[in-house]
């Protein structure tokens, strides 16, 4: 999500209406878009990722004169003719550039800043982090020649000023020494690693933008800068397109007027911007199902207007019909559907009436939880606090605690959020043994229990992991043995009219002579033991602790 | 006067033998514990049966390091010898004497030798802590032992209480005396022999405090989640359940989010190590997904990235139970239909007091013909008010994978704030016209934590008390149970 700051006296100013602080928040959420807080210049708001031409003081209060009504339909700012071309010269690794050119805007007064702002929300969504798209906006005045050319070159061949930040840059550097040693740099260096070639952008006097990385210091715009050429570079067409759209709508809205360039690749030319319209249909009844609610057909035009879009009535096949024309900064509607939610936020979701739907189906529960449930319910007549503890977990606490080597076959987690939470366990015991040390202050006995979930990697399973539910009890306290511990697991499997038995075995977390397998109806299904003191004087648990554990599935029969 | 069958015990005890003891002796005699004996002479003495007389006595005892140098001598007097018995000992030279670390320091506090280029003995008389090291080893009890010792961990000192107990005539009247036959316990033997009809059963006092019992419980987040599903299976869902480690195509692929959308990046997801992809994908399956996403549902559009294969096959920890969903309805269900499931997510996200790295997620959906957003919102209004949420609010969204979308707003039931309770949505078509599902049909989602729901209701203020081994055994066993 985007956060993006607002001076609500400029919102104000270009919604055209003295509203309140309050009203202009209301007014906002309606539209979905939720205030977050103060900040320092203005007041705090959060747009989701399908509306980035909101992503400006100028993109909220476009929205807002539509939410009022004092502005219908589509508006299609007018492009003037310019001879400005950019020549496209082998760059295969970020191949699209769109530009446009900008004059008589007046950037004092913190219009600048909004399109600094703007310019840094459209890298961080729609550009995907420059990725995808990176803009570069330059003062046209301090530009030589009306043909540029944007090609592929060697980073250590070229060198131009670049933007000073801080301390850095504001002196000769190669594209190389640029990624190397400024903090813009090294931050966008990570886009062209490993290209034998990188981006950059020349007028008859050189090299003077590296797009997506950083600026010429020659053509810094500043508040004084009244005519600016906009460059957008990218991966993809259709985002910088997008991309350019929305900026120039915003510098469109502060009284600019803009001019189009030409784009010529080897096999083409474009001018762009490109501010075609696209179009969707939508039948009436769609719209009606979909809301749930009647509307007349000048009702649906009337809303599709206030959001900003144009329609036109036609009869196809009988039906009613809707020709909507959504306008060019506009990146969502992917589908007829979209249209339709526009249609339901310009109505308010909140004046539909619920209602429950008059559907008919029977509900039940899987058998792995009729299961699950019935053993829990044992447990707990049998006088065990069920527990429910986390799956993700760590060698130490699985393995090496319980006196164990961590097994090959474990499920691990190669990016883990802590080191403590990189393994999915495989078993349930040193879970329950972790809320034992944890609460060794409480009153005993401790008798604890856990039905839950454990992974190990299985060959014959489709994701190459077998998913188990492992059921495990353990007895605590000063009469807690190994007898207590059989006698209610004897008493458990009985419950399900199946036969346990339990065979000697060894296995490390178990004192020798006081562990057997749980075998049930036959099969080998668990463990079950006397817990060996190592395990839990270094957990500083002084009471002795019986356990045992088995594989849910051994019960039904 | 009644007494306990403990009371009874000591008295008894103290009767036959000669009536003048101490709690260790009865201990022995009674079988009983020295607590219990304490706690029983205690009561006794306020009836004035027995006197008591406590006393206290220190003892020393040497640690197995203080017997070494009672053996072997104090660190820096093993240093002093080796000063003695060798000229112009550099300090470099002293490190090589065995307890050098130890001993260096009290060989200079004690003034035994002066600090220089080289170390120079001075005269070493024995000090009381040697004095009494030694006594200590040849098992005499000293006292005034120097503190020192004890700081140095050479020596422990002990309290050793004694309670003496002696009978009074009015203890001895009563052992003997009238109410013999009271009796505490009713046991199998009074009623197997018929002395039950004789026996005076004595007096409890039955406004006395009782120790609670804990019997076994289901852990709270369980009731909970046992709770929704009771009211979701009410509500004519039937619950789905599928693998927590699952390939991105059901995770993410299937819900509409482009391969390169932010919230697919390395570090919001939990990979696996090994295996990293699952096997195989049904090839249909994967050509629909690739389409869709590509060129769009009909009437629509795609997305303007490529869609890879392999990214679809990589395996994570779900994030969210949606890839269940997607999983049936890959399966192929026919409306209506409604299902839903509270199962494990995972994140790698926060953990902090209201975010979990694994929690449980409700999710539900229902398919029929002919949905509106008015049946999705009246669905959520009937759930919610099973668990007193009231006056909800359905704020425009934005999933990928929905349109509409909405958050779902509520009263808090106790503060009354309106608050985030969940996020919903009619699913895309481009979510569902790769199952093959009829336009006229619709599939409306929500979904929402568990947890979140449990703090609602119970004012938890951290999640990690509840879900996880940081769990308060007290709180689970005291918890009230959850049944409304």
């Amino acid at each position: 999500m985007a956060v993006v700051e607002a001076d609500p006296d400029e919102l104000r100013r270009l919604v055209g209406r003295d509203l309140s602080r309050d009203e202009l928040v209301d007014e906002l959420f309606a539209l979905g878009v939720e205030f977050e807080g103060e900040g320092d210049d203005g007041l705090e708001f959060e747009v989701v990722p399908d509306r980035p031409d909101r992503l400006s003081v100028e993109g909220l209060a476009r929205s807002l004169r539509y939410q009022f009504g004092d502005d219908r339909g589509v508006r299609v700012p007018e492009i003037g003719r310019s001879d400005y071309k950019i020549r496209v010269e082998s760059v295969p690794e970020r191949p699209y550039i769109v530009g446009a050119v900008v004059r008589d805007i007046d950037l004092t007064g913190g219009v600048l800043d909004s399109l600094i702002q703007l310019q840094e929300k459209l890298h961080a969504t729609l550009g995907r982090r420059r990725n995808k798209g990176a803009i570069g906006v330059h003062d046209l005045t301090m530009l030589k020649g009306e043909e540029f050319v944007y090609r592929g070159i060697d980073p250590d061949d070229e060198s131009f000023v670049p933007l000073e930040i801080g301390d850095a840059g504001a002196r000769e550097m190669t594209p190389r020494e640029v990624m190397e040693d400024h903090p813009v740099g090294k931050e966008y260096a990570r886009i062209l690693e490993g290209a034998e070639r990188v981006p950059g952008i020349y007028d008859d006097i050189g090299m003077f933008s590296f797009p997506p990385v950083i600026n010429g210091k020659r053509t810094e715009v500043r508040e004084d800068s009244r005519d600016l050429l906009v460059e957008m570079t990218g991966t993809d067409e259709w985002t910088v397109d997008k991309m350019l759209n929305i900026l120039v709508y915003a510098l469109s809205d502060r009284g600019a007027t803009v001019e189009e360039v030409e784009v010529e690749y080897d096999d083409r030319r474009a001018l762009k911007p490109d501010l075609s319209t696209e179009s969707k249909t939508v039948t009436h009844d769609r719209i009606e199902s979909m809301l749930g609610v009647e509307f007349g057909t000048d009702d649906v035009v009337d809303l599709l207007e206030r959001s900003g879009m144009d329609a036109e009535t036609e009869t196809r096949d009988g039906a009613t019909a809707y020709d909507v024309t959504v306008p060019p900064y506009r990146t969502d509607v992917m589908h007829p559907l979209d249209v339709v939610d526009d249609i339901g936020r310009a109505y308010g979701f909140n004046e539909m009436e619920p209602r429950y739907p008059d559907v008919s189906t029977v509900g039940g529960l899987t058998e792995s939880t009729r299961l699950e449930n019935a053993v829990r319910k044992q447990l707990v007549g049998l006088g065990f606090q069920d527990l429910l503890s986390f799956v993700l977990t760590n060698d130490d606490d699985c393995y090496t605690r319980m006196r164990r080597d961590a097994p090959d076959d474990g499920v691990r987690i190669p990016n883990p959020y802590s080191e403590e939470y990189d393994v999915v366990r495989s078993w349930l015991l040193p879970s329950i043994v972790s809320v034992l040390a944890n609460n060794t202050h409480r009153g005993y006995p401790q008798n604890l229990a856990e039905v839950g979930f454990c992974a190990v990697q299985d060959d014959d399973e489709n994701t190459g992991i077998r998913e188990e539910t492992h059921v495990a009890a353990a007895v605590s306290g000063t009469d807690a043995g190994y007898e207590g511990a059989k006698s209610r697991l004897t008493s458990l499997v009985d419950d399900f009219d199946a036969t346990v038995g339990t065979p000697t075995t060894e296995h490390p977390s178990f004192i020798d002579g006081r562990a057997a397998t749980v075998v049930i109806d036959g099969d080998d299904a668990g463990v079950i033991g006397e817990l060996h003191p190592e395990i839990l004087a270094e957990r500083e648990i002084l009471q002795p602790v019986a356990a045992f554990e088995f594989e849910i599935d051994a019960l039904r029969s | 006067m009644t007494l306990t069958n403990n009371e009874r015990r000591v008295l008894d005890a103290l009767a036959e033998g000669d009536g003048d003891t101490d709690a260790e002796a009865l201990a022995r005699t009674t079988g009983l514990g020295r607590g219990p004996v304490e706690g029983a002479v205690e009561l006794l003495a306020e009836k004035g049966y027995v006197n008591v007389d406590e006393t206290a006595e220190t003892l020393y005892k040497l640690t197995d390091e203080g017997r070494g140098y009672a053996d072997d001598g104090l660190p820096e007097r093993r240093l002093h010898d080796y000063l003695v018995e060798n000229d112009d000992v550099t300090t470099d030279e002293l490190r090589d004497v065995e307890g050098f670390e130890i001993g260096i320091g009290h060989l200079r506090r004690k003034g035994w030798a002066e600090m220089g280029a080289t170390v120079e003995p001075n005269e070493a008389s024995r000090g009381d802590d040697e004095e009494a090291l030694e006594a200590l080893a040849s098992g005499e009890n000293v006292d005034g032992v120097p503190e020192t010792l004890v700081d140095r961990g050479l020596v422990e000192r002990e309290e050793e209480r004694t309670v003496n107990v002696r009978i009074t005539d009015e203890g001895r009247e009563s052992a003997e005396g009238d109410d013999r036959g009271t009796v505490g316990a009713l046991t199998h033997d009074l009623l197997a022999s018929g002395d039950w009809k004789d026996a005076d059963l004595a007096e409890y006092n039955v406004e006395a405090d009782a120790e609670t019992t804990h019997g076994g419980r289901e852990h709270i987040l369980r009731q909970m989640a046992n709770r929704v599903k009771e009211v979701m299976t009410d509500m004519g869902f039937q619950e789905m359940e599928g693998p927590h480690v699952d390939a991105e195509f059901y995770i993410n692929d299937h819900l509409f989010m482009p391969q390169d959308h932010p919230a697919r990046t390395h570090w919001d997801k939990f990979l696996v190590e090994e295996p990293q992809r699952i096997d195989e994908l049904p090839d249909e399956a994967v050509e629909n997904i690739r389409n869709v996403h590509r060129e769009g549902a009909e009437g629509g559009d795609g997305y303007h990235s490529e869609w890879d294969r392999d990214v679809a096959r990589t395996l994570n920890l779900r994030g969210h139970t949606t890839s269940l969903s997607m999983r049936y309805l890959a399966e192929g269900v026919e409306p209506p239909a409604r299902y839903f499931s509270v199962d494990k997510v995972y994140r790698n996200d926060t953990l902090d007091p209201t975010h979990l790295l694994e929690f449980f997620q409700i999710e539900g959906w229902v398919m029929a013909r002919d949905l509106s957003v008015r049946d999705l919102m009246g669905t959520f209004v009937e759930f919610y008010s099973h668990f007193g949420i009231e006056d909800i609010e359905f704020k425009p969204h934005y999933n990928p994978y929905t349109e509409p979308s909405f958050e779902i707003f509520g009263e808090h039931p106790e503060t009354g704030e309106q608050i985030e309770i969940g996020n919903s949505g009619m699913f895309r078509r481009e979510v569902v016209e790769p199952h093959g599902i009829d336009e006229d049909v619709e599939v409306m989602a929500w979904g929402l934590a568990l947890e979140r729901l449990l703090m609602l209701i119970y004012g938890f203020e951290d999640i990690r008390d509840v879900h996880g081994t940081l769990c308060d055994l007290e709180l689970l066993r005291e918890v009230p149970v959850l049944w409304n």
